[in-house]
């Protein structure tokens, strides 16, 4: 369970990216994040691993709380998959998906490169079951179609068997044929291990295609929580339409307008 | 349908006639050349660039046929009466050379009977006679070239070894030199200042230092050369570490990896075909650089180099910078052909 306790963040330059957001996600629930560009959802997200530090409030997975001595230890049960894909362009596909378990592996294991054989096999699965081939192991990553680095960013995301997955924007620099197929491939892994997913999408579509839980964000609050099948016109004004603007600023917790309870699916 | 020119406008812009248009210069910029011909006629005085102009002028005209001649020319004419034919051979008279072995010659080298003429002073007849003499020589006709090959072999190995141990020292400087793995400020600012004071000490200084420590030989050159590339390295590798992509450091860190794990897998493979450039052109460098550094007693070449010219052996010396040129020259072809092979 990944609980965020009234988590707030202003960057150094003053920017609001969040205030107050307090979320409860259930173990192996993919929950999709929407929301205009700007609107706290990366923020929200590298919240949850550390790589954005909250100005207050804080988060905590099955019930450890995120801070500098557990920072660690959480970080090798969340992965994270990228929108810019972040693989290493000229290290091979196993290499790249080897790297992902980095923070497992023994220091001379990592540093030698010398892995274990039976993880080796893993990554042949893991790549197996994103639907690359043998022949796409040992070319460079650099070497591959967008697709499909981002599936073996997928595979990576899997190698250490992670209780949550971070998606920013997972599809955002792919092509919308290859969208759908590669969001599926994030739910099956994660549905086949009971992985919790945070995903944040930009088309509303593909959220109702495939998410358990949709929650809407503007300006840094929560302003939807719910069943993807609610999205429809007036959620979809709170969350994206300009006319809203001025209703939220004055309200600035539309959420309590418009779903008291946030509703747990 | 002709429209009227408004219409054109988008809301409220100017007509393009009214633009504000800018000149490629102004007169700051003028005033500004101006200035700097004005510093540079005065530095021109000091470094006697209207001297080099007239003598170089009146080589030109010697050159031509205009005038009989030059100070250049007759600088130039000194080396190049001399400097051909190019010195290969070697030879030494066989008295002269301790435990001599007739039955067993060094390689390529045979014995030659001369007769040599040497003067004497007759007292009997008080004026000088002329004394002949047969006297047997090892002559060996490539000695000399295989002499400097030797000796540029060893300005090679110098230069290799001053190559690598200028990696070994830049490293660390390198990792505490990026700001973005630096532990802390201070050492940050430690291995930034070392990279740099490293860089600013001329080699040809640092050798004097050196022979001075470690006496004449190639333990200064390659201690000098070391030293000074450890300080472009460590900028380098530095600067490279800090600047490369962002996105995978980034998914690494997520994943829980250590600071090494993540220099090892996110930024080395990144950044590794300009550090092979780079070193790559240092090594050429301080083949370069090794070929001089004997000038000061720090190995190599240089050393033979700088004796014979010192006593005019221009043959001697035609014979050395062929080698060296050469040298540099192939090795600039193999370098480029091992580049294409390792960076891919
Ligand atoms: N490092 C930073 N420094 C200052 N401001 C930042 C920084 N990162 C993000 N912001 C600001 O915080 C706000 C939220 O940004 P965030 O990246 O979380 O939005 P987002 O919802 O992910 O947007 P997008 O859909 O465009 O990715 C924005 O106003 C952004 O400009
Ligand atoms: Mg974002």
């Amino acid at each position: 369970m990944l609980n965020f306790n009234q988590c707030g963040k202003t960057f150094a330059d003053g920017t609001v990216a969040l205030r107050d957001v307090s979320l409860e996600v259930p173990r192996g629930q993919f929950c999709v994040l929407l929301g205009p560009s700007g609107a706290g959802k990366t923020t929200l997200l590298r919240a949850v691993n550390g790589l954005t530090s909250l100005t207050t409030g804080d988060v905590e997975l099955d019930g450890v709380a995120l801070n500098r001595h557990t920072l660690g230890k959480i970080r090798r049960r969340v992965a994270m998959v990228h929108q810019q894909f972040n693989l290493v362009g000229r290290l091979n596909v196993m290499e790249n998906v080897l790297s992902g378990s980095l923070g497992d592996v023994p220091a001379w294991r990592a540093l030698t490169g010398l892995f274990d054989s039976r993880l080796r096999r893993k990554v042949c699965g893991l790549l197996q079951d994103v639907g690359l081939a043998e022949s796409h192991v040992y070319k460079r990553a650099s070497e591959l179609s967008g697709g499909q680095q981002q599936r073996v960013a997928i595979a990576r995301a899997f190698i250490m068997e992670p209780v949550l997955v971070l998606a920013d924007e997972p599809v955002a620099s792919l092509d919308m044929s290859i969208s759908a197929t590669i969001l599926e491939l994030l739910r099956d892994a994660s549905a086949k291990r009971n992985t919790t997913v945070l995903c944040t999408l930009h088309q509303v579509e593909l959220a109702r295609q495939f998410a358990d839980r949709v929650i809407g964000m503007r300006d840094g609050t929560v302003v939807y929580d719910g069943p993807p099948s609610g999205l429809c016109g007036e959620a979809l004004d709170l969350i994206y339409d300009k006319r809203a603007e001025v209703e939220i600023s004055s309200r600035r917790t539309a959420v309590d307008v418009l779903a008291p309870n946030a509703i747990a699916v | 349908m002709a429209r009227p020119d408004s219409e054109i406008f988008v809301g409220g812009s100017k007509p393009a006639q009214q633009w504000r248009v800018r000149q490629p210069y102004g007169p700051k910029l003028i005033l500004g050349l101006l200035f700097a011909a004005v510093l540079l006629a005065l530095s021109a005085r000091h470094t006697q660039i209207d001297k080099m102009l007239v003598m170089t002028a009146e080589w030109a005209a010697q050159i031509v046929g205009l005038r009989p001649s030059s100070e250049v020319g007759k600088g130039a004419k000194r080396f190049a009466d001399t400097a051909f034919p190019l010195v290969f051979h070697e030879e030494a008279p066989v008295s002269r050379i301790e435990k001599f072995d007739r039955n067993n010659l060094p390689w390529l080298s045979h014995l030659e009977t001369r007769t040599v003429e040497s003067a004497r002073y007759d007292f009997d007849r008080n004026e000088m006679v002329a004394d002949f003499e047969k006297q047997e020589f090892l002559v060996k006709p490539v000695g000399y070239l295989v002499y400097v090959c030797e000796k540029m072999i060893e300005t090679l190995e110098m230069a290799l070894w001053a190559t690598l141990l200028s990696i070994v020292i830049s490293l660390p400087l390198a990792y505490f030199g990026a700001r973005n793995y630096s532990p802390n400020r201070f050492t940050y600012s430690a291995s930034r200042l070392t990279s740099s004071f490293l860089r600013a000490m001329p080699e040809l200084v640092a050798a004097l230092f050196l022979v001075l420590m470690y006496g004449f030989g190639p333990i200064a050159g390659v201690l000098a050369l070391g030293l000074h590339c450890a300080g472009f390295f460590g900028k380098f590798y530095a600067d490279d570490i800090e600047n490369a992509e962002r996105g995978p450091q980034e998914a690494l860190i997520a994943t829980g990896a250590g600071k090494l794990a993540v220099l090892r897998y996110a930024v080395i493979p990144q950044v590794l075909p300009q550090y092979i450039a780079y070193t790559q052109y240092i090594l050429e460098r301080n083949v370069r650089m090794a070929t001089v550094i004997g000038v000061v007693g720090a190995g190599g070449i240089g050393i033979e180099l700088k004796g014979r010219f010192d006593m005019f052996d221009f043959g001697h010396v035609s014979t050395i910078l062929l080698v060296i040129f050469l040298t540099v020259l192939g090795l600039e072809r193999i370098s480029q052909w091992l580049r294409k092979r390792i960076i891919r």
